[in-house]
């Protein structure tokens, strides 16, 4: 399976989702998904937010590459598209 | 404890319209009168969802012969429960899996007991395979994941390459084949069940080689069975560590197999809290922590990894709760295992039937080869 192209929407594959909120610190937030869960944070967890089927994997990359100024744009993306197929291999992500 | 458990098995019932000759559920079934009504297992998701578990598996028995599944099922939801369900389908049809969906079904785990019909359906003691497969092609029309399970042994290993093809055409988001492991049912039928060298050499390569095919569209997950390794599995993540399992009649284990366990005191979910019970109870602090362990494991340094292996495989092969899990090659008693190993590998070993019309065929042929599953009262 070949990594995202700008134009992919990337999403949560069927049966995954993420953990209802619990109250408290809300910096870590889990993806359930069958027999397992991964707890996601920072920029790992602000990528899959955007993960709704609707943007695309070029427009998340933009957003996040305003986000995160300082960092080498392409490193970014570099390593958004590595997260993302290492998720779609576990079938967690669709795109 | 300071640690919360991670997921709740849901063993809701022990009655079921299969007989598999690997069933790992006790010998010993829970009565039907016993069983917990729609209203206690509420109160058990809500507790469970209390203290931070994450899923919840539903699993019996068949699962389905429960009627009020969807109630469940919405309960489990309702508490914040990833919600599992793990069935042989049958009792399944597209009205009710929608129900069950729209109760918030998050994942349906169908199981497979071969790729042929006759002996898919001799495996199980019952006319099933023909269902299964209709059910998977409505699954597919759901928002729900879908796993096929396909537990494998001696009986079915020869098809491996076919049945992983088969599966294929099913298209799951997963497949999980299980090496049979031996509790209940299956210990008492592990003459018939255990493979030989030779047909896990060649299993191992073939879902390497199936892995690779279905990368990136099919996820496989497998374990070799734990006679075969050179370390025993750390059972359950640990005892008391990751997991609780309540079963029908409302008793809560810290796995499916702990009641044959001598000299523990099991508690109720209708008299005591799931949280005291996980936090507090003798049984589930009798195997926590490294006091209890016997050498090699007390020095071993794998001993965090697999805790010594799995008590109820120890009690039930050496007679000793404590004992280093004999699959260990380092276990004082491994020879248990070997043995069991060698002689499945020994010419005088299980011959396998000879193709017949119908399951009910191979059944006569085979009349002393194995104990199916029984049903409760």
């Amino acid at each position: 399976m070949a990594p995202p192209l700008d134009s992919s929407q990337p999403r949560l594959a069927a049966g995954c989702r993420w953990a209802p909120s619990t109250t408290g610190a809300d910096e870590n937030r889990m993806i359930l998904f069958p027999e397992g869960a991964i707890k996601l944070q920072g920029t790992g967890r602000q990528v899959l937010e955007r993960c709704d089927g609707q943007r695309t994997f070029g427009e998340i990359i933009a957003e996040l590459q305003k986000e995160f100024g300082q960092t080498d744009p392409e490193k970014i993306r570099a390593d958004i598209s590595t997260f993302l197929e290492q998720l779609q291999k576990k079938r967690i992500v669709d795109y | 404890m300071s640690f919360s458990p991670l997921a709740l098995i849901a063993e809701i019932t022990h009655r079921c319209p299969l007989h598999c000759v690997y069933c790992s559920n006790p010998m010993q079934l829970a009565a039907t009168q016993s069983e917990l009504s729609t209203e206690q297992w509420a109160s058990v998701f809500g507790q469970s969802g209390k203290l931070g578990m994450l899923h919840a598996h539903f699993t019996g028995g068949e699962p389905l012969a429960r009627a009020d599944l969807a109630e469940l099922i919405a309960a489990a939801h309702k508490a914040g429960l990833y919600t599992n369900l793990i069935t042989s389908g049958i009792g399944l049809n597209d009205a009710r899996l929608k129900t069950l969906v729209d109760a918030g079904l998050d994942h349906i785990q169908i199981s497979f007991q071969d790729s042929r019909e006759d002996s898919a359906n001799w495996i199980a003691g019952a006319k099933s395979h023909a269902h299964k497969i209709e059910l998977a092609r409505a699954v597919r029309r759901y928002k729900v994941a879908f796993t096929v399970n396909l537990v494998v042994h001696r009986q079915n290993l020869d098809r491996l390459e076919e049945m992983i093809a088969f599966i294929e055409r099913l298209d799951p988001e997963r497949v999980e084949i299980a090496h049979t492991q031996y509790y209940g049912w299956a210990l008492a039928n592990r003459a018939a069940l255990m493979p030989t060298h030779a047909q896990l050499e060649k299993a191992v390569a073939i879902v390497a080689e199936a892995e690779k095919r279905f990368a990136g569209r099919i996820r496989i997950d497998s374990v070799v069975p734990d006679y075969y390794a050179k370390y025993p599995k750390a059972c359950m993540g640990g005892w008391g560590r990751k997991l609780m399992l309540v079963n029908p009649a409302g008793k809560v284990l810290p796995c499916h197999a702990a009641e044959v366990l001598p000299g523990l005191s099991f508690e109720n979910v209708r008299e005591k809290s799931l949280e005291w019970i996980w936090r507090e109870s003798a049984s589930f602090r009798r195997f926590r922590g490294e006091d209890w362990m016997p050498e090699p494991c007390r020095s071993c340094e794998r001993r965090s990894e697999d805790f010594g292996g799995c008590r109820c495989q120890a009690f039930l092969l050496v007679g000793d709760a404590t004992a280093t899990d004999p699959a260990c090659s380092l276990a004082p008693q491994h020879h248990l295992v070997e043995s069991a190993v060698g002689e499945a590998n020994s010419e005088a070993s299980v011959a396998q039937p000879t193709a017949a019309s119908s399951f009910v065929q191979l059944q006569k042929q085979t009349g002393d080869l194995w104990t199916y599953r029984t049903n409760p009262e």
